[in-house]
């Protein structure tokens, strides 16, 4: 099976929304912690393994005011950390 | 936890997070042992009773959906629990790590074997006092030296992170050089933390014989600051001889240079705690902070765990402890040191002098000065 471009939150990893601008996202399997801003809430949330990149960048476009043209690439580089750290997959395609 | 989110925790001192970071659970009120100077038991504010096993798994329910990240369970002494592994299950279940504060001797294999499957637990901290039997035991009672030492071992064996608190009183400021080299050298502990006997609990009644007269602090800081230099930093402490002799040696330093006033210096700044974490009796009652067991904010599953921690006025009285000025203080009038002073704890400041928004007289560096101690 190969992967797609669909990320998946890790389900055992907890979002904790702690101020209006500040969240942390932690894996209590490892203690790993990593915090993000509002956007990267957004896109947490979004990881469902039903949207794409692009899909989830299009709809961060359209609820969040000014957001760069770079948002794209951004968003990618954020999940693409997320992965790295084992705090996201890509979902598997099925056949 | 990442120097990066420490960081956002003291940026935000002043704002207060949606929900607690971590919980310190007193999960029993029943101990193997009757130390002489335990805080915790013979206060006179705490019913002292154990609630069932579901009581706690719906409360961690709870805590999980706020997100708590870690919880530390206390007592009494927790491994006396039967129900642990459940409850430890329910803490696990709802994506929490946890941490022990623990005297050892009830910890055996199947215990160990338990929380090392569970990968979620931080450390669990055992208290040692003593190089030896007759040190420890002389304030832990009899056989409770062995026990601490076997349940080090057991933890070891299971590859479980291993935390040792040294409690520094009377009967063991002599041993301090045997307890380091016990610790570091025979044990072979990365490290461990140090503080000292407060006027708490317990330790009230049997004040005379273990609080540390003003020359055992003196050289209990010293020896203690030797040992940590010799030994590459591996001694810490959040309190007592060590904290005071690093703390007061900074505040005479930037007295006799007359520096700016430390950033947190001058206010009753001393405890940041409620502002990342929160406690619960082992009756259920939820305060502050184990040291201040008698500020009763609510009851576990009777009371919003969150209504309370944004809401309510005693914690936001405490929270806002730090925007005390000391020069408000008879106590502190004419004192060099203010604007380098943090008024230190404030459970012992309620113990000491029966106020809570008032300095703690027991890391006063100017009374000790006066009462003939010295900046080491
Ligand atoms: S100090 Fe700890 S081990 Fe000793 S009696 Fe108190 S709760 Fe028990
Ligand atoms: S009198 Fe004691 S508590 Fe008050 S500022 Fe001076 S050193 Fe601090």
């Amino acid at each position: 099976m190969n992967q797609t471009d669909k990320p998946i939150a890790n389900p055992i990893v907890v979002l904790r929304e702690e101020f209006d601008d500040w969240a942390v996202l932690f894996n209590p399997d490892t203690a790993d912690a990593m915090g993000t801003n509002p956007v990267g809430v957004a896109v947490w949330k979004r990881m469902d393994g039903k949207r794409s990149l692009e899909d989830i960048a299009s709809e961060i476009r359209n609820s969040f005011e000014d957001t760069p043209d770079a948002a794209s690439k951004e968003i990618a580089d954020f999940v693409n950390t997320l992965a790295e750290n084992g705090f996201a997959g890509l979902e598997l395609e099925s056949k | 936890m990442p120097e990066e989110l420490k960081d956002k925790i003291e940026s935000t001192a002043s704002k207060v997070m949606r929900t607690p970071r971590s919980l310190d659970i007193e999960i029993t009120a029943r101990c193997n042992l009757r130390c002489r100077y335990c805080y915790f038991f013979n206060n006179p504010a705490v019913e002292y009773r154990d609630l069932p096993t579901d009581e706690w798994l719906k409360f961690f329910d709870e805590l999980g959906s706020l997100g708590v990240m870690n919880v530390t369970l206390a007592g009494g002494e927790p491994f006396i629990r039967k129900d642990l592994p459940i409850l430890l299950e329910g803490i696990a279940r709802n994506r929490m790590r946890f941490s022990f504060l623990s005297n050892g001797a009830l910890i055996d294999d199947e215990i160990a074997a338990f929380i090392a499957r569970t990968g979620r637990c931080e450390h669990v901290q055992v208290s040692v006092d003593g190089s030896c039997a007759e040190v420890h035991d002389s304030c832990r009672g009899q056989g409770s030296f062995d026990g601490a030492i076997r349940g080090i071992r057991t933890l070891q064996r299971h590859r479980i992170g291993v935390a040792v608190r040294v409690t520094i009183h009377r009967s063991n400021v002599n041993d301090l050089d045997n307890i380091a080299h016990f610790l570091l050298e025979e044990l072979g502990l990365p490290n461990f933390g140090t503080n000292s006997a407060g006027y708490m609990g317990t330790c009230c009644v049997n004040a005379d014989d273990l609080l540390l007269n003003i020359e055992e602090r003196k050289e209990a800081m010293v020896t203690l600051l030797r040992l940590t230099a010799n030994n590459n930093g591996r001694i810490s402490a959040d309190a007592g001889p060590l904290a005071d002799g690093r703390m007061w040696r900074r505040m005479e330093e930037a007295r006799v240079q007359n520096e700016p006033a430390f950033h947190n210096g001058g206010r009753l700044t001393a405890c940041g705690c409620p502002s990342n974490k929160i406690s619960v009796r082992a009756d259920g009652a939820i305060v502050p902070c184990n040291m201040l067991a008698h500020v009763k904010l609510g009851r576990i599953n009777h009371d919003s765990l969150a209504e309370i921690w944004k809401n309510s006025p005693a914690l936001n009285q405490l929270r806002n402890r730090y925007t005390i000025p000391l020069t408000g203080f008879e106590f502190c009038a004419g004192c060099s040191y203010i604007p380098y002073c943090t008024g230190n704890c404030p459970g012992l400041a309620y113990t000491l002098t029966g106020m809570v928004d008032h300095p703690s007289p027991d890391a006063c560096l100017r009374r000790f000065l006066e009462e003939g101690g010295a900046v080491v």
